[in-house]
């Protein structure tokens, strides 16, 4: 496949798993079971994003940085309520953290 | 605050972090031996950082065509998860509208766009907003990039690179509303942690995502 070829079908591929379950109708009322399980699934992934963010950050396994930052955003999200402070705490964190080497 | 204003001050260190990341990915797409319109057409067409890194990575390799879609397709199933998820909240939308609204569908946006929705609110303005101008910043970053070359100083020195999981795990601290959510998000970052140390990176995300809610099933059934 030339690149040109590669870049376009990945392109489709991924708009499709982007737009498929918005563009296509469901009718009726999904199952109880099912709507439970939408229910539940953003902040599956959510925290299965952050979970591989902290383990392995960028490909190569890091030190303890990343967990320790992880949970100071944890702590000032849970105590401020607010997105923005949490952010900031901990990517200071993390800055400091691997500053000392973790 | 207005939506879209909301957007813009909830949203700028997804966009910084966004323009940073894409600063680097524009350098190794040139160091692989891409052209500036190739490098920025990946972020134009494709439009996904990890699927991104991956595909230079295995043109770097002189991987096949086939193999380097198949990545892809792996790494962005998860988009199927946040579309479902997403689903409900803009079901009222027009078909171009939505069409629209999934071309920008990325993690950052999903996870903002269900912050923002799980606050009460309906409108699909913050979503857009937000969406529009984190795939302003990484086409702008990519440019940038691919522009230079080489040369570019490490952004992890600041921490800026964290700056996506720390919203993360605000997001996921935020939306937690009881007990089974939380086990829920437990499971998810245990399970999508332990794949990916295991060397499973393409999936960790989608499987863990994907099996976490059942843990929530679990904990109904125990009741019981």
């Amino acid at each position: 496949m030339t690149f040109w070829l590669t870049v376009v079908v990945s392109g489709l591929a991924t708009y499709l798993t982007r737009s498929l379950p918005l563009a296509v109708t469901l009718r009726g009322t999904p199952p109880a079971r099912l709507r439970r399980y939408l229910d539940a699934l953003p902040v599956a992934i959510i925290a299965a994003l952050a979970g591989a963010g902290i383990a392995v950050p960028d490909g190569t396994p890091t030190g303890g940085a990343e967990v320790g930052a992880a949970l100071v955003a944890l702590g000032v999200a849970a105590w401020s309520r607010n997105l923005l402070f949490a952010v900031v705490a901990g990517v200071t964190a993390v800055a400091a953290l691997r500053a000392v080497g973790l | 605050m207005i939506p879209g204003r909301a957007a813009i001050v909830e949203g700028w260190p997804l966009f910084l972090t966004s323009l940073l990341i894409g600063i680097p990915y524009g350098v190794v797409a040139r160091q692989v031996g891409l052209s500036i319109p190739e490098a920025s057409a990946m972020s134009l067409i494709v439009f996904a950082g990890a699927a991104q890194f991956a595909t230079v990575e295995l043109l770097r390799t002189g991987a096949d065509g086939l193999v380097i879609v198949l990545t892809v397709v792996l790494i962005n199933a998860r988009h199927l998860l946040m579309a479902t998820a997403l689903r409900p909240f803009v079901a009222r939308a027009s078909l171009p509208r939505r069409l629209g609204l999934a071309y920008v569908l990325t993690d950052e946006a999903f996870a903002m766009g269900i912050g923002w929705f799980r606050r009460g609110h309906h409108d699909l303005t913050y979503y857009t907003v937000f969406g529009a101008v984190l795939w302003c910043c990484w086409n702008a970053g990519t440019l940038v990039g691919a522009t230079l070359g080489a040369d570019i100083q490490d952004p992890q020195r600041f921490g800026v690179d964290f700056a996506i999981t720390a919203s993360f795990v605000a997001i996921v601290v935020l939306g937690v509303r009881h007990r089974a959510d939380a086990i829920v998000a437990v499971v998810a970052v245990l399970v999508a942690a332990a794949l990916r140390l295991a060397g499973a990176s393409a999936i960790a995300v989608v499987v863990a995502g994907a099996l976490a809610p059942m843990a929530a099933f679990a904990l109904r059934e125990d009741r019981r």
